[in-house]
């Protein structure tokens, strides 16, 4: 549920990027090499950014992962069984899975990682995503038991997210988890198809393929994770060969479309953009004024405009990729100045002479709105917005700020007007803490009983067509009472060199929990 | 040593007039988007075509303009009013004074300017007020540091030692004395100031803590243009002249100054 | 010579001073300023999250015992964790700074190289030929932003002809030969004294130029001093003065010029991690930086006010 982790911002989270050596590693035949925005954090249990995030999906592998159909399949764990009220969920482990150092994969590993992601002094950023754990069990060496308080089903998806399984044997009992920072920076002990070999600060990272894998052996021998902090940087590299594969905003296409050897790969992915009003102010509060502002942006010609059309058009706030879940048969909110205007009338707002909305007290339609800077996307929707809004006499002006502050001192102390922000999720449609009243992410006041009732219904429905019911239901209500303005629901923008091969069709972060069936052709 | 000024005289006067007259003539907006109409060739309603966005070029260069030659001049008089200061009482002869100032200005000076910079901005917000501020406040060290040297120097030669002999007061022994034989130094150390507080903006824009968009600067113009830099290149070669020819018109004025006051003329 | 002796000893204390005083004016500029470190501003952490990361952090004391809590662990020689990157902060820079000098160290070299006698020869001859040309030369990479200069040398260089890689320091895995290195030096030492030989070459030819005309050399000349001796013993040190200035002067502007440098190139450097650290408002690396770096141009400018007491015995040391 990571809004990618903060000021190195999502921006520059197209961060992966993988290369050719050049040199090539003595005897290793070909290497694809990755790129991150900085040096990251090899431990999946503190990672805090999106760099260390995409390097640990590679190291640490989870007890499930999500396939090309976004559903949780066996990784570390064979298979699962769940109790009928959705309360016990029992893992039967792969057996004879071993570490990178050799030590045998049991129980007791994953039984010591979610406890130190239950314990919140670690650092860690899971906590809240395992929060409904109750406790956890091991009756045997290769079985784990978790108990959860309530029902909470999007706890599959998530432990297939950003929840890889940490070795209990490399931490001293009652240690700090970011004490060690020989695990954390150089040599980390996971179980996944790579294990880390070399790591230069500020440099690189070399994986090495793990014959001892569990899965299928990877078919690329080496890779390197180079740390490269510009975007711009980035595609300098994967144009001179230096990189195979990067992600990458729609602004910045344009350096790649006119090279060859580079294929462009669009992947939906579980992001949602959009403005987001402070309902604390009476002036947004009333429902028809949030949906008279969604009729008043023209969204398609943000998304062909902006995003030059990599971006699927929002319904609400649930993207389009969670297919099972997507509410497609409601009809599509259109751009309709005259309805937004009328919506407007009733709340109160007229306009007057000289063309300004105004209330009957005769004060004018105005509000501020921060952005967060350095996003070329992001300030363009954002400015499409105030034009968008102009047309119908609402005044805004746009404040830049750095997104930490952004966050730390407007969002979260709900100090603000309107923000033009963004959720990145995991492959699951549960926003109750997003959405619901006073939930710890809705940092907009948003309340709305139905949707509230709705979201809780979704999050503790153990049967799969209900909590699709639930969301769709939830759809229909933010149709009449957005919770906030959604904008476009992004895509991914992949780019490689023809050379690279078996890319699951799933956002970067996920399709590194496959990076065992990536292929490089030798040039 | 006739008119050598001329040249960059006449360039930053041509700069001046484009960027502060131009918009009156030219009076589109720089910040409305066309989004149907991006990277647009010229034509008669954008003289210079528009950028990625659909914004009109021209109306980029000239407010962008604006506020380049604003946060330049500005932060290049904070930094030599400062300099001044600080180099005068790090010269004086008052022994405490001097070291105070000496310890003051050798502890600004063994900070990287630049990075304290990135500190500020990043923490403090990059308004331009904020940017004058900044830029200048960490631009001031060599200007004081030259003073100081220079000053020295010179008070070790005969102009000074005779003034004090006639009994002259600090201040007005280091503004009548020390000052006018300075003014060639200054000089050069304030056009250069302003020419590195263009092209420090312009490298604050590349780590995007310069001024921000949609406000226009030449410096967040040319960042902005290395994403269509194959196929628009243009985008990025109009801001690089503006801020080449303002850093050479600086540049030239100082020098042209620098020769016409020193003490042998051609 | 004990005289001398007291007086580096003087000036070495008024250094540790120096320095102490610029990491408490960091430490208060870092403090006093609104938010707070990146990693708390993550939307998603909750609030019992960022209360016991606060903690964790030592972020929930008071200033003032934040600030004896760090001098006190400064004295023992840590200077606490990084935010970002969970490592000791010093060993931290350390391991960047070599990445930095030899960086700064070959620009700073060929700078001089190419500065000194040119400089030299332009300011004996101002007007001529080759002053006109290199003034124009000068003038012009002065104007031009270095960053952009590295992007378009990266686009052609290394993206479009393929002659040198894009960036980075060693190509990872081939094992970092010599060849290589320097394969991967050329661009970001090119872009990085660009501006410093410029700036350089200025002040040296307006030194040697300021000289000549103010005469001391014709009276030598008059004397029937040889033009080899006149060269030694004026120009050359009429030449050093300034670039001695020069040097002082773009010392923390070059550490500056590598940041950006290190940036455009993915150089692994100090002044990247830098940059990183005050982006990420990593308050501990960021002390940790401005003190190393701090220290060493303290004890830089201390060697060049030396050198500059020998060179021009007009200025005395201050004793």
């Amino acid at each position: 549920m990571s809004r990618a982790s903060v000021a190195r911002g999502i921006a520059t989270a197209a961060a992966l990027a993988a290369a050719v050596s050049c040199g090539g590693a003595a005897g290793a035949g070909d290497a694809l090499h990755l790129a991150i925005i900085n040096d990251p954090i090899l431990n999946a249990v503190i990672a805090p950014d999106i760099g260390s995030i995409l390097v640990n999906k590679i190291v640490f592998p989870g007890l499930v992962r999500p396939n090309e159909s976004l559903e949780p399949e066996p990784d570390l764990a064979e298979r699962w069984e769940v109790s009928d009220d959705g309360t016990v969920y029992t893992f039967h482990l792969r057996p004879g899975v071993v570490w990178h150092d050799g030590a045998p994969f049991t129980a007791r590993d994953v039984a010591f990682t979610f406890d130190r992601i239950a314990d919140s002094t670690t650092g860690t950023l899971l906590w809240s995503d395992f929060a409904p754990i109750d406790s956890v069990r091991t009756p045997d060496s290769l079985t784990v038991e978790f108990f959860l308080e309530a029902p909470y089903a999007p706890f599959l998806t998530l432990l297939g997210h950003n929840a890889g399984i940490i070795p209990a044997h490399a931490f001293p009992p009652g240690a700090s988890l970011r004490d060690q920072v020989a695990f954390n920076r150089s040599r980390p002990i996971g179980t996944g198809p790579y294990r880390v070999s070399e790591s230069v600060p500020g440099s690189y990272l070399v994986l090495t393929a793990n014959e001892r894998y569990h899965g299928a052996q990877p078919s690329i021998p080496t890779i390197v994770v180079k740390i490269v902090p510009d975007v711009n940087a980035q595609v300098a590299q994967l144009r001179a060969g230096e990189l195979d594969l990067i992600t990458l905003e729609p602004a910045l296409l344009p350096g790649v479309e006119d090279d060859p050897d580079l294929r462009i790969e669009q992947v939906g992915v579980p992001q949602h953009y959009y403005v987001g009003f402070n309902q604390d102010l009476p002036r947004f509060e009333p429902a028809a004024v949030r949906r008279a502002l969604m009729l008043a942006v023209d969204r398609q010609a943000i998304i062909d405009g902006v995003l030059k059309g990599h971006a699927d058009y929002p319904q609400g706030t649930i993207p389009i990729v969670l297919r099972a879940y997507y509410a497609a048969d409601l009809p599509r909110i259109p751009h309709d100045t005259a309805a937004a205007l009328a919506l407007l009338a009733e709340a109160g707002w007229r306009r007057s002479a000289d063309g300004k909305l105004r209330d009957q007290a005769g004060d004018p339609f105005r509000f501020s709105m921060m952005i967060d800077k350095g996003n070329p996307s992001r300030e363009q929707a954002a400015l499409a917005v105030q034009q968008d809004l102009a047309r119908i006499g609402i005044e805004v002006t746009l404040q830049t700020l750095e997104f930490s502050a952004l966050v730390r001192d407007y969002l979260l102390p709900r100090n603000y007007e309107a923000v033009l922000v963004w959720w990145n999720t995991p492959l699951d449609p549960d926003q109750y803490s997003y959405y619901a009243t006073d939930q710890a992410n809705n940092d907009y006041g948003y309340s709305n009983p139905a949707a509230d009732s709705l979201l809780l219904a979704g999050r503790r429905a153990v049967d799969p067509e209900a909590r699709a019911a639930a969301y769709r239901a939830f759809q229909a209500v933010e149709a009449e009472d957005p919770p906030v303005l959604v904008l476009y629901y992004p895509r991914e923008l992949q780019v490689h060199r023809a050379r690279l091969s078996g890319i699951p069709r799933l956002g970067i972060r996920d399709a590194l929990r496959h990076v065992e069936r990536f292929r490089l052709e030798s040039r | 040593m006739r008119a050598r000024a001329a040249p960059g005289l006449v360039g930053l006067a041509l700069l001046l007039a484009f960027a502060f007259l131009g918009p009156l003539m030219h009076r589109t907006s720089p910040t409305t988007l066309d989004l149907a109409n991006p990277t647009a060739a010229p034509s008669t309603e954008h003289p210079l075509g528009t950028d990625e966005a659909g914004r009109d070029v021209l109306a980029r260069l000239m407010h962008g303009g604006r506020v380049s030659l604003v946060v330049g001049v500005l932060a290049g008089l904070v930094a030599l009013v400062v300099g001044l200061a600080v180099g005068g009482l790090a010269s004086a002869r008052a022994a405490w004074v001097r070291t105070v100032s000496s310890r003051l200005l050798d502890a600004a000076m063994a900070v990287p300017a630049f990075f304290v910079l990135l500190v500020i901005l990043t923490l403090f917000g990059t308004g331009p007020v904020t940017l004058i501020a900044a830029v200048g406040a960490t631009a001031w060290m060599g200007i004081a540091r030259l003073v100081r040297v220079e000053a020295l120097s010179l008070r070790e030669r005969e102009f000074v030692s005779a003034a004090s002999a006639l009994g002259a007061g600090p201040l007005r022994r280091f503004v009548r004395h020390l000052v006018p034989n300075l003014l060639p130094t200054l000089t050069v150390a304030a056009t250069l100031g302003v020419a590195q507080a263009v092209l420090t903006e312009s490298a604050l824009s590349f780590l995007g803590l310069g001024i921000q968009p949609p406000r226009a600067s030449w410096g967040n113009m040319l960042t902005g243009a290395q994403v269509s830099l194959a196929r628009a290149p243009w985008l990025a070669v109009l801001p690089g002249i503006c801020i080449v020819a303002t850093v050479l018109a600086c540049n030239a004025v100082g020098e042209s100054v620098r020769r016409r006051s020193s003490p042998v003329r051609e | 010579m004990a005289g001398a002796l007291r007086v580096l000893l003087r000036r070495g204390l008024q250094a540790v001073v120096v320095v102490w005083l610029v990491t408490t004016a960091t430490f208060v500029l870092v403090h006093a300023a609104p938010g707070g470190p990146s990693v708390l501003a993550d939307p998603k952490l909750g609030a019992t999250e960022r209360a016991a990361l606060e903690r964790e952090l030592g972020l929930d004391q008071p200033i003032p015992i934040q600030y004896v809590r760090w001098q006190g662990a400064l004295l023992r020689g840590d200077l606490g964790r990084s935010f970002l990157y969970q490592t000791p902060t010093l060993s931290t820079v350390l391991d960047r700074l070599p990445n930095t000098l030899l960086l700064v160290g070959p620009a700073l070299l060929l700078a001089i190289a190419i500065a000194l006698p040119l400089g030299v020869a332009t300011g004996r001859r101002p007007g001529g030929t080759l002053d006109r040309l290199v003034t124009a030369v000068n003038f012009t990479s002065l104007a031009i932003p270095a960053f952009w200069v590295g992007i378009v040398l990266i686009l052609l260089v290394a993206a479009r002809w393929r002659l040198l890689p894009a960036g980075g320091m060693v190509t990872p895995g081939a094992g970092g030969s010599l060849v290589d290195r320097i394969r991967h030096l050329v661009l970001p030492v090119v872009v990085l004294a660009l501006p410093l030989t410029a700036e350089l070459l200025r002040f040296v030819r307006n030194g040697v130029m300021a000289e000549a005309v103010a005469g001391h050399l014709a009276p030598a000349r008059a004397r029937g001093l040889a033009e080899g001796h006149l060269l030694r013993h004026h120009v050359l040190r009429n030449a050093l003065l300034p670039l001695l200035t020069a040097l002082g002067l773009q010392m923390p502007i070059l550490v500056g010029g590598a940041a950006v440098t290190e940036t455009v190139f993915s150089w692994p450097g100090m002044g990247r991690l830098g940059i990183e650290a005050a982006l990420g408002r990593d308050y501990p690396l960021v002390l940790a930086i401005t003190l190393v770096v701090a220290a060493t141009v303290v004890t830089v400018n201390l060697l060049l006010d030396l050198l500059y007491a020998w060179a021009d015995p007009r200025v005395a040391v201050e004793s």
